[in-house]
């Protein structure tokens, strides 16, 4: 079963990391979910696919009362992301779903009706937790063409999507990067490969080196926090992207 | 924890449902060779017409008999379209199953995981309902298939009947006997070669399912 670790809490303002499977079936790669608590409420970032529901649920049970989930944030439309939709919506069919305008018509496909979605504009948007303001972050193109990533000021956590993620070795426990030069070896392949544009990640890296982040949280590997932030800025700004061989 | 095949009787197995799909296609295989073999009864038939003609009053009861075995090439050829239209809906209900097992299979995952969550029992008695509902839907759909397949099979019967008349007929077609024997020959194989396929459809595993 994977594990709920909490990353962030100051009273009841809470994040919360849903990591590891060791009972993950092989051929799906490993996903970190995240849900931010404020007030009694969470809101559940990036909910996995639907093959982990049921570790995913279980863990944050664990921590968490699912009842109490007021919406799912969705970066983007890919399976490892948002297949679980229809399960969560089995659960509590009013949940509204965040996500990018471009995959508004897509998603459903997964499950959930045009009632589902909460449309994200491409310039991103304010998004109210309880009283907590949330700001989706536009990513677009790093990888998904329309891609956004959830920024929480008070917190000064940034979950970033895919980018910052390592396809890390099956024994790599830590919830946080302990070596970024260690860690960055699992990270440049996957970045290379999947962020598409060079410009996109120049304009991203711009606009987070604005924003003050503690921790920069990704949807796969391990969570980087203080001075590895900008280390990871720094080294994402100098990568070349959008690489593939043939 | 009771399992949920041995829960719900009415549901197929989880694999049977997608065995079913695999049936589906054999089905609809079937079906495009019957609707072949339909095709090639109207233009023999249209050919016998105009052999009949030749022959003249020796071969009227031929002709006669061409002529129902066009209508009944084409009676065919709709049949099988209904029963095409039930296959359809047949895949969109076994589909439909599919998906809920899946559901269900989570569901049951997350409510054993999680110590029993109340809700989330709530959302799987839910969906099993709705399972339930899909299976009960999915039997009346074999049930309606398994009707028209044994209308199809009278009217078969009835294309055999025509097929067998054509060969007496065909003896009094003086000098064109030979010519006429050939041609209600002919039906008589294709008829066979529907009937073979219509058996196969009978014996379809589709709907041996309760």
């Amino acid at each position: 079963m994977k594990a709920t670790q909490c990353f962030f809490q100051d009273g009841e303002h809470k994040w919360l990391a849903i990591v590891r499977d060791p009972e993950r079936p092989e051929a799906l790669i490993d996903t970190n979910e995240y849900l931010v608590a404020y007030g009694g409420a969470g809101l559940l970032i990036d909910p996995g696919g639907a093959e982990v529901f049921p570790a995913v649920f279980s863990a944050l049970s664990s921590e968490f009362d699912p009842a109490a989930i007021a919406g799912l944030f969705a970066s983007h439309q890919d399976p490892d992301i948002i297949s679980s939709l229809a399960l969560w919506l089995e659960f509590n069919p009013k949940l509204p779903c965040y996500v990018s305008w471009l995959w508004a018509s897509f998603i459903p496909h997964f499950g959930g009706s045009a009632e589902s979605f909460v449309a994200i504009p491409d310039e991103g948007m304010a998004i109210d937790l309880n009283g907590l303001t949330l700001q989706a972050v536009p990513a677009h193109y790093l990888h998904s063409s329309g891609n956004f990533h959830l920024y929480d000021a008070r917190a000064k956590v940034l979950f970033s999507g895919d980018v910052g993620a390592a396809l890390l070795p099956a024994k790599s426990a830590s919830l946080f990067v302990e070596d970024f030069d260690a860690h960055i070896r699992h990270a440049e392949a996957f970045h290379r490969r999947w962020m598409g544009s060079n410009e996109a990640k120049r304009a991203w890296c711009e606009r987070v080196s604005r924003l003050d982040i503690d921790m920069l949280c990704p949807q796969h590997g391990a969570i980087y926090q203080g001075a590895d932030v900008e280390r990871f800025i720094n080294w994402f700004d100098a990568l070349r992207v959008g690489v593939a061989v043939g | 924890m009771m399992s949920f095949c041995r829960a719900v009787s009415v549901v197929p197995a989880p694999c049977a449902a997608g065995r079913d799909l695999a049936r589906i296609v054999q089905i609809n295989e079937e079906i495009k060779a019957i609707v072949a073999l339909a095709f090639k009864i109207n233009i023999m038939a249209l050919n016998a017409i105009f052999l009949a003609k030749r022959a003249g009053s020796t071969a009227l009861g031929f002709s006669v008999l061409s002529n129902e075995l066009r209508v009944f090439s084409q009676d065919l050829k709709s049949a099988m379209a209904g029963l095409s239209g039930l296959i359809h809906q047949a895949v969109a209900d076994v589909s439909v199953l599919l998906q809920d097992q899946r559901l269900v299979r989570l569901l049951e995952a997350a409510e054993m995981h999680s110590g029993g969550n109340e809700r989330v029992r709530e959302a799987l008695r839910a969906r099993q309902e709705k399972m339930q509902n899909h299976g009960a839907a999915l039997a009346r759909q074999r049930r309606q298939l398994q009707l028209v397949l044994a209308n199809v099979a009278q009217l078969v019967e009835l294309g055999g009947v025509l097929a067998k008349s054509a060969k007496i007929e065909a003896a009094y077609g003086q000098s064109f006997a030979p010519a006429l024997a050939q041609v209600s020959g002919e039906f008589d194989g294709v008829v066979e070669a529907i009937r073979h396929s219509l058996g196969l459809l009978h014996k379809s595993e589709f709907f041996a399912q309760r």
